[in-house]
């Protein structure tokens, strides 16, 4: 009986555990976003000034590849929201 | 009484899976996000989208077009990517529907190949039916 309870509980902490790891992944990658978007949209900036492109016009495209991220998270949050168990 | 040990081997045997389960998703679906957010999100992915519309920009410069038009169609052009994201947020409401761009029109549409999807099911159904009857 002890040992069963015993078993039960290292169980259930070991999941809890690859939970938190699992949430301190995500987080982790969240904060990683944000750096990545901003290098991605650099280099797109960097090649349409390339082509001949003026910087306010690169600017504005960059701009709204950004804004991919944004739309992103929005839609993962609104199924993560609207997510029901059931 | 008798059901009562095998109950509790049940419970611990579901705790245990669900260890499992957890542990493989804690690092399946990281990694499975990183790779998806660096297909999209990553320098070369940026410098390979500048490229295509950078390429698309110059040929629509060389061909006399206005400089203001050319950024306009650029814009235009990167919009096709970066609407992806519109296209699965309305996949995820439609929840199974059929949709085509275009207002009413491509509403029409939808209706009628749903309309056609399921007659041909329920053809196909009947068909089913009569072999088995057979």
């Amino acid at each position: 009986m002890g040992k069963t309870r015993s078993l039960l509980i290292l169980s259930v902490m070991s999941g809890a555990v690859s939970v938190i790891r699992l949430l301190g992944s995500l987080a982790v990658i969240y904060l990683g976003l944000g750096w990545k978007v901003r290098k991605a949209r650099r280099a797109l900036e960097k090649e349409l000034r390339k082509a001949g492109m003026s910087k306010e016009d690169a600017r504005k495209i960059g701009a709204q590849y950004a804004a991919v991220k944004d739309n992103a998270i929005k839609a993962i949050k609104r199924s993560v929201t609207g997510f029901r168990f059931g | 009484m008798s059901e009562k040990p095998e109950k509790k081997k049940t419970a611990s045997e579901d705790v245990e899976e669900l260890k499992e389960v957890l542990s493989a998703v804690s690092t399946e679906v990281p990694a499975l996000i990183k790779s998806i957010i660096g297909a999209v999100f990553s320098e070369e992915a940026g410098k390979n989208m500048g490229r295509a519309a950078a390429a698309f920009y110059k040929e629509l410069k060389d061909s006399g077009m206005p400089d203001n038009v050319a950024v306009k169609m650029t814009e235009d052009y990167i919009g096709v990517f970066t609407s992806l994201g519109d296209i699965l947020k309305r996949v995820g409401e439609g929840k199974g529907k059929v949709f085509i761009s275009g207002g009413e029109k491509g509403k029409e549409i939808g209706e009628e190949i749903e309309k056609r999807v399921k007659e041909k099911l329920v053809e196909k159904k009947k068909a089913e039916a009569e072999e088995e009857e057979e």
